[in-house]
C-alpha cells in the first residue's frame, strides 16, 4: 500500500457537511437577505405612497415572510441536489442530515437576528418615519426581542423543514406518495376544521390561540419541526441518491 | 503494436528480449523498470511486472537490490539459443505449409532460399561499407 | 493478497426485474478491475450497493471486512463517481473540487490542478452549463485526485472524446503506478481499457459471466476460418461460442487454448487461425449466454471460464 500521509487531524465530517452546504454562499445567505431586503424596499415604497396620500395610523407589512418561501425551496434543493452529491462524497446519511439541519439552523438564526435588529431600528425610527412596521409586529414582539427572535427562528426552520421533508418523501417514495401524503394531510386539516365548525368550537380555539401567544405557538411549531425532521430522517435512511 | 489475443506480459517480455538480441540493450545494462514499461506501452504495471518476473525466472534479467533490474551476463546467448531452437517451429513450419499450398516443393524452396540469401548478403555488404554499425 | 471487498450471494430485486442475481465475487487490494457488461447489465447497481448508496435485497457485502452502510470509517476510504452525477444547484467545478477536498482524506490538490489543466476544465462556469465532456471531466478529476483506497469509476468518461479518454487512461496508470490502490472501472468500451485491467468481471443480466485475470482471458479463445467442412471437423467436440458462414467459408470461434498439435493440424487442413480480443471474447460469450438463456429458460447456465495454467508453458514453447 502506498505510504500516503493521512491528514494528521481528521476533519469532523458533519461539520464538513455544513461547509459543503455553505460553499455556495449565495444559496443560504445572500439570496434570503436579498429577498428580505427587496421585500422591505418595496414595502417602504408602498408606505411612502400611502403616507403622502395622507394615510396615518400604524401600517403593518407582512413582507418579512418573503424570504421564508425561498427558504422552503432551499430545503427542497438541499435534499434534491446536495444529497446525491454528498453520497458521491462518501458522506453517510446521518452526517448529511445533521449537517444540513445545522446549516439551516445557522441560517435561520442569522435571519432571526436580522429580524430582531430590524425591529429595533423600527422602534427607534418610529416605523421608518412612516409609522410602518415590517419587523416590529406587536403580536410577535409580545414577549420581547428574544421571544420575537425565537418566533422568527422557528418559522424559518419550519419552512425549511417542510421543504426538506417533502423532498425526502419524494426521493424515497416518488411523486405519487408525496402528492398522496399532502392530500391526506390537507384532508385531515379540512376535516378538523369542519369538526370545529360542527362543534361550534371556533371561539374556544381562538381563545386558546390568543392565550398561547406568538411564543407559545412557536413552541408548538418547534414540535412540528421535530416531527417532520424525525420523519425525514427515517425516510432518508433508506433513500437512494 | 500490441497483439490482441496473446498474453500481454509475454509480449512485453518479448520486446525486452528483442532489444537484448539486437544489441540495443547490452548485458549488465539497466533494464527498463516496471513503471517505465507500463507507461510506455500504456498497460497495467502488474502486467509489466509479470513480464519482468518471467524474464528474471528465465535468467535473462537479475535484480540488484535497491537499484533495479539488470540484464544478466550471457542473456543474449541464452536468447539466441532459445530462438534458434524455436526457429524451425515458428518460421519453417508455416513456410512449408504455405509452400505446399501453392505448389512449391523442397527443391524449389532450397533454390529460392539460396537466391534470396545471396541477395541479402550482397546488400548487407553494401550497407556495411556505408554505415559504421555492425550488421550482425 | 488481501481481499478488500467480499460479496456473497448478492441479490437486488426491483418490482419486476432482477438487477443482481446471486452475485458473488472478491476484490483484492491494489488491483485494477474491469467491471464489464452491457448497459443495464447490473454494473451500476452492484457498485451502488458496495458503496451503500443502494441496498441489497439479500446477500452479504463486506468492505474492509465491515458493512458499508452508514459506516463513516469505511465510506471515507471509498470514492464512487457516477455517470451523470448530480451536483448542488449553481455549483461550479471549483465548488465541487473544494468540497471533495473536505471529504477525501487522501485528496491531492496539486494532482487535481494538473488534471484541471489536462482536461481544460473551466472552473468558474456553472456545472449545469458545462458540456457533456466537461461534466465527465469533473467526475474523473474527483475520482483520480481523491486517491481513495477503493475508487470506482462508473463510466464517467462516457462524455469524453477519444483524446480526453486517453488522457484519463494515461493519468490513471501513471498515478496508479505511483500510488497503488484498488480501482474498479466499469465500461462497455472493452478494448480501450483492456490493457489497463488486471482482472475482469463480466456481468450479464445481473449474473457473473466471467471472473478471471485479463492475462488468462487473452488467448482464451481462437477463431478458425476456412472451408466450412474442415472447420466443423476441427471444432467438433470443442466449445463453440460463435459461428458465421458465408457460402462455403465458415468462421468459428472456439473456447480453449490451441496446442502446438492443434496448430499443426490447422495448418495441414489449410485453415487460418485468428486471435480473439478481450472485447470479442466477452461479446461472443455474452451472446452465447443470451442464446442459452433464451433456449432454456428453466436451467440457469452459468458458463464459467476455467483456463488451465498450461497457458504459460504452451506460449513459452512457441
Amino acid at each position: 500500500m502506498s505510504t500516503q500521509t493521512m491528514n494528521s487531524r481528521p476533519k469532523n465530517r458533519t461539520l464538513s457537511v455544513i461547509r459543503m452546504q455553505m460553499v455556495n454562499r449565495a444559496t443560504y445567505l445572500w439570496v434570503p437577505i436579498l429577498v428580505l431586503g427587496g421585500s422591505l424596499v418595496v414595502t417602504l415604497a408602498i408606505w411612502g405612497i400611502l403616507a403622502s396620500a395622507g394615510v396615518e395610523g400604524p401600517l403593518y407589512g407582512g413582507g418579512a415572510q418573503a424570504p421564508l418561501w425561498y427558504f422552503a425551496v432551499v430545503g427542497v434543493q438541499a435534499l434534491a441536489l446536495t444529497f446525491p452529491f454528498s453520497q458521491a462524497m462518501s458522506v453517510t446519511r446521518r452526517e448529511f442530515y445533521i449537517g444540513t439541519l445545522l446549516t439551516a439552523a445557522i441560517t435561520s438564526a442569522i435571519l432571526a437576528v436580522i429580524f430582531v435588529l430590524g425591529g429595533f431600528v423600527e422602534q427607534a425610527t418610529d416605523g421608518w418615519g412612516l409609522n410602518g412596521y415590517f419587523f416590529y409586529l406587536p403580536w410577535v414582539w409580545e414577549t420581547g426581542p428574544v421571544g420575537a427572535g425565537v418566533v422568527f427562528f422557528v418559522i424559518a426552520m419550519l419552512f425549511f423543514t417542510v421543504g426538506f421533508w417533502a423532498a425526502t418523501i419524494y426521493k424515497r417514495f416518488g411523486n405519487v406518495v408525496l402528492t398522496g401524503t399532502i392530500l391526506a394531510i390537507a384532508l385531515i386539516l379540512v376535516g378538523l376544521m369542519w369538526l370545529a365548525g360542527r362543534l361550534d368550537a371556533w371561539g374556544q380555539i381562538g381563545a386558546w390561540l390568543a392565550a398561547q401567544g406568538a411564543l407559545g405557538l412557536a413552541l408548538w411549531g418547534a414540535l412540528l419541526i421535530a416531527v417532520l425532521a424525525g420523519t425525514s430522517y427515517l425516510t432518508l435512511r433508506r433513500a437512494t441518491p | 503494436m500490441i497483439e490482441e489475443g496473446r498474453a500481454l506480459f509475454l509480449q512485453i517480455a518479448e520486446r525486452v528480449e528483442d532489444s537484448i538480441v539486437d544489441g540495443s540493450l547490452p548485458e549488465e545494462a539497466k533494464a527498463p523498470s516496471t513503471n517505465e514499461l507500463a507507461a510506455f506501452y500504456r498497460i497495467n504495471p502488474a502486467t509489466a511486472a509479470k513480464g519482468i518476473a518471467m524474464l528474471t525466472d528465465k535468467g535473462v534479467l537479475y535484480k540488484r537490490r535497491g537499484i533495479g533490474m539488470f540484464v544478466a551476463a550471457g542473456a543474449r546467448e541464452l536468447l539466441l539459443t532459445e530462438r534458434r531452437t524455436a526457429f524451425a517451429a515458428r518460421y519453417l513450419d508455416p513456410l512449408l505449409a504455405e509452400a505446399r499450398k501453392i505448389g512449391l516443393d523442397a527443391d524449389d524452396l532450397g533454390r529460392l532460399l539460396a537466391e534470396r540469401a545471396s541477395r541479402l548478403d550482397g546488400s548487407a555488404t553494401d550497407a556495411a561499407t556505408l554505415t559504421e554499425g555492425t550488421a550482425r | 493478497m488481501t481481499a478488500v471487498i467480499e460479496v456473497n450471494s448478492l441479490t437486488k430485486r426491483y418490482r419486476d426485474t432482477i438487477a443482481a442475481d446471486n452475485v458473488s465475487f472478491t476484490i483484492e487490494k491494489d488491483t485494477i478491475y474491469g467491471l464489464l457488461g452491457r448497459n443495464g447489465a447490473g454494473k451500476t447497481t452492484v457498485m451502488s450497493i458496495l458503496t451503500a448508496q443502494n441496498f441489497a435485497t439479500s446477500g452479504d457485502v463486506r468492505v474492509f471486512g465491515e458493512h458499508p452502510y452508514e459506516n463513516s470509517k469505511v465510506l471515507s476510504r471509498l470514492c464512487f463517481v457516477r455517470e451523470s452525477q448530480k451536483y448542488p444547484d449553481d455549483a461550479t467545478p471549483a465548488h465541487a473540487l473544494r468540497i471533495a477536498r473536505l471529504f477525501y482524506p487522501n485528496w491531492d490538490q496539486d494532482f487535481a490542478e494538473r488534471l484541471i489543466d489536462d482536461f481544460q476544465l473551466p472552473l468558474k462556469t456553472r456545472i449545469k452549463k458545462l458540456s457533456r465532456g466537461q461534466l465527465s471531466a469533473v467526475g474523473v478529476i474527483i475520482g483520480l485526485a481523491s486517491r481513495a483506497e477503493i475508487t470506482f469509476f462508473d463510466e464517467p468518461y462516457l462524455g469524453l472524446d477519444a483524446v480526453a479518454r486517453q488522457i484519463f487512461y494515461d493519468r490513471l496508470l501513471e498515478d496508479y503506478a505511483r500510488h497503488p490502490r484498488t480501482i474498479i472501472l466499469s465500461s462497455h468500451l472493452i478494448d480501450e481499457v483492456s490493457n489497463l485491467l488486471e482482472h475482469v468481471i463480466v456481468i450479464d443480466r445481473g449474473r457473473i459471466l466471467i471472473d478471471d485475470s485479463t492475462e488468462a482471458l487473452r488467448g482464451a479463445a481462437a477463431t478458425i476460418v476456412g472451408d466450412a467442412a474442415a472447420v466443423d471437423a476441427f471444432t467438433a467436440g470443442r466449445e463453440v461460442i460463435h459461428r458465421e458462414a458465408l457460402g462455403r467459408v465458415a468462421s468459428v470461434t472456439v473456447r480453449g487454448e490451441l496446442t502446438a498439435d492443434d496448430l499443426a493440424r490447422l495448418t495441414d487442413a489449410g485453415l487460418d487461425v485468428g486471435t480473439v480480443s478481450l472485447q470479442q471474447l466477452i461479446v461472443r460469450l455474452t451472446q452465447a449466454a443470451g442464446g442459452a438463456i433464451a433456449e432454456d429458460a428453466t436451467a440457469s447456465r452459468e458458463p464459467s471460464l476455467d483456463i488451465e495454467s498450461a497457458t504459460l508453458d504452451k506460449e513459452a514453447q512457441r
